[in-house]
């Protein structure tokens, strides 16, 4: 059975995909969707209101203690989730390939090296690392701000005063580098090198690739037309369960003050004080079901392609 | 290769890994201007009526005398000797040195960790070989169901929904790690904390109560973490079983007349060990990095505090540092337990190398 009729012949796989093709068309149809966004985000509508409301007209899935809208911030963080996920995702998968691959095709000590350094950097948990770059990023935002008339003045502030481009040049990236997609990049390439390494390296000793280096084919040629595309398989499928993983992964730092933050995790955090209040979740449900049930959803739409994708191209499966 | 010389390669193996994340933490800081190295060094805080001066000539000072302004090498091999003594900085945000800081909360953080393993562990390795020895059954299939939401459920959502059910609705649990007056109870006079894990000491100071208030605080953050750990180990020890149960020593067995459970527990579950604790070994930083957000979370006391605590409103290099190399630390000695416990249990692992 060929890959793609073994991979359409099952339901999961087409509710896996049926989830993320929904995600990227809300996400590319945000402003046709909520095309309010900005001028709510400017204007807080009866601000004296500190109570979220219940869905009504003009606000789907009602609204947060501030009066933004859930909907609004449901829209919107999809774009957001999809753009980290995949973006992060894209860089650590190219990073890990391309050092599992390199390593595993000079093979010996250089081989060993690389992957002990891969192994290293496995013992390092993430979470410290988006401290340390959060950390980081702070000190030098601050030492840059040492010079200017804004000294000892909180971050948010100055971020929110929209006084950034008048200052040094280097501030506004500064502050627009998300120290968990840093973190994120540096610590989570290991696996993708591992897998690599493991299937180039008993890739390297079959016949058509042997072929290919006795006839003279270039290193290059040899890795980019031989040994790379064929063993692609497991790092994709990494990839796939990956993009949801991350997203969640980051909604999580950001609901617990690391990193920047994400429409989903500032909606659940606001919200967090009227779930946290006896019948709280069953009275002000929409603070808290709508953007669950999409970061659930997210995570296991990438999760089911990820295992749909094993199946259909794992040549040993049967059907069940 | 014999278990004490593979046990003395494992942990070198260790401090060399140790070596290269400091390296690599260090080149890091270094790329941010020498006064930030320099609060790496900077002792408890000095009087806040200092003025602008001062604090330049002592930053100068301390430039100079901890060789700030020189090569990498040079700068790291000094760093790295103040922190073998000891001394790894001053926090401004926690108001202690930050070494005396960590080890003051590690007990918190390994106590959440072991109740979180003693459920879990078992409980995989159960789920594991049942679902495994019978693929495609009712168990298995209920295995997958219960595995597949417990990874789709995050620690995150289900920490919120553990809170509304057992905190806000129940109340038979809490968050924090102690009640008002137990805590009270934990630093009165008297009280000797032998262990660290509050649940012990309680019973060691004759304080049951305490112990089981303490055990009513850990049950959120340990059930959350063992419920996502579960559901990995479970289907590795699954797919691990399924492999073993098709190799010829258990099809041999069961033709001789072997029992099905002697089969699984006693044979393939052994060979299936090797896979597993491998597995951990690879996961172990990232079940750290669970340990830590649940902590958060539930607002428990544990290490994470030292590095949310860092990100207050002062920048302190020294905190962020601490908790990175200090989660390290225990990332290393747990792998290399697990690696140990890898040798033991698989003779195969102790002839090669």
């Amino acid at each position: 059975m060929g890959i793609a009729r073994k991979f359409y012949s099952r339901w999961q796989n087409w509710f896996g995909l049926f989830i993320i093709i929904a995600f990227v068309l809300t996400a590319i149809f945000a402003p046709l969707l909520s095309p309010k966004h900005l001028e709510t985000q400017e204007i807080p509508v009866q601000s004296y209101l500190r109570v979220p409301q219940p869905p009504g007209p003009g606000k789907p899935l009602g609204t947060l203690p501030d009066q933004s809208s859930v909907f609004d911030a449901l829209v919107w963080g999809t774009r957001d989730a999809l753009k980290f996920g995949v973006g992060v995702t894209a860089i650590v998968f190219l990073f890990g390939t391309l050092i599992g691959t390199l390593a595993a095709f000079f093979g010996g000590r250089v081989n060993k090296l690389l992957m002990w350094i891969t192994d290293s950097f496995l013992a390092f948990p993430i979470i410290a690392g988006v401290v340390f770059f959060n950390q980081l990023n702070n000190t030098m935002l601050l030492n840059l701000l040492r010079e200017t008339e804004f000294a000892g003045l909180p971050l948010d502030f100055i971020e929110n005063s929209g006084v950034l481009e008048s200052l040094s040049p280097l501030l506004s990236p500064l502050m627009k580098l998300n120290p968990a997609a840093l973190a994120f990049i540096l610590f989570m390439w290991m696996p993708y090198a591992r897998v690599m390494n493991a299937s180039v390296t008993r890739l390297k000793h079959v016949e058509f690739v042997l072929a290919a280096k006795t006839s003279g084919v270039k290193n290059f040629r040899v890795m980019s037309h031989h040994l790379i595309p064929n063993s692609l398989t497991p790092v994709l499928v990494m990839a796939a369960k990956d993009v949801g993983a991350l997203v969640v992964l980051q909604t999580t730092f950001s609901f617990i003050g690391l990193g920047h933050p994400t429409p989903w995790a500032i909606t659940l955090l606001s919200g967090r004080d009227w779930i946290f209040s006896p019948k709280g979740i069953v009275t002000y449900w929409w603070v808290f079901l709508p953007v669950t049930i999409a970061l659930i959803l997210f995570g296991i739409g990438w999760n089911l392609l990820g295992d749909g994708l094993i199946e259909a191209m794992n040549p040993r499966s049967t059907q069940d | 290769m014999s278990i004490l010389r593979r046990f003395t390669f494992s942990i070198l193996r260790s401090v060399l890994t140790l070596l290269l994340i400091t390296l690599t933490l260090y080149a890091t800081v270094m790329l941010t201007p020498p006064e930030t190295l320099a609060s790496l060094y900077m002792p408890r805080r000095t009087s806040p009526r200092m003025t602008e001066e001062m604090y330049q000539t002592m930053l100068d000072d301390m430039i100079d005398k901890y060789h700030l302004d020189d090569p990498f090498p040079v700068q790291y091999y000094y760093w790295a000797r103040k922190l073998l003594e000891g001394n790894w900085g001053y926090s401004p945000n926690l108001q202690e040195d930050v070494f005396t800081g960590l080890v003051r909360r590690a007990p918190a953080t390994l106590e959440l960790t072991f109740y979180a393993m003693l459920i879990y562990f078992p409980l995989g390795l159960l789920s594991g070989v049942i679902a495994g020895t019978r693929k495609k059954g009712v168990a298995d299939r209920l295995f997958r169901m219960t595995a597949f939401v417990a990874t789709s459920l995050t620690p995150m959502i289900l920490a919120i929904i553990m809170m509304v059910v057992f905190y806000i609705t129940l109340r038979w649990f809490a968050p924090g790690r102690l009640g008002t007056t137990y805590a009270l109870m934990v630093s009165a006079e008297g009280y000797k904390a032998y262990t660290g894990f509050v649940t012990i000491d309680g019973l060691l100071n004759q304080n049951p109560a305490l112990s089981l208030d303490a055990l009513r605080h850990l049950a959120m953050p340990a059930l959350t973490l063992a419920f996502a750990q579960w559901a990995m180990l479970g289907r590795i020890t699954r797919a691990s079983i399924i492999e073993e149960n098709e190799k010829d020593y258990i099809i041999a067995g069961r033709a001789k007349g072997l029992r099905e459970r002697t089969l699984a527990w006693r044979y393939a579950l052994g060979n299936a060990a090797a896979p597993v604790l491998t597995h951990s070994i690879l996961s172990a930083a990232s079940l750290m990095t669970n340990v830590f957000v649940v902590e958060l979370i539930f607002n428990y006391p544990g290490l994470s505090t030292v590095g949310v605590k860092s990100l207050a409103f002062i920048p302190d290099a020294p905190s962020a540092v601490g908790f990175a190399i200090y989660s390290t630390v225990i990332v290393l000695i747990l792998t290399t337990f697990l690696d140990f416990l890898k040798v033991v249990i698989d003779p195969r692992f102790r002839e090669s190398t």
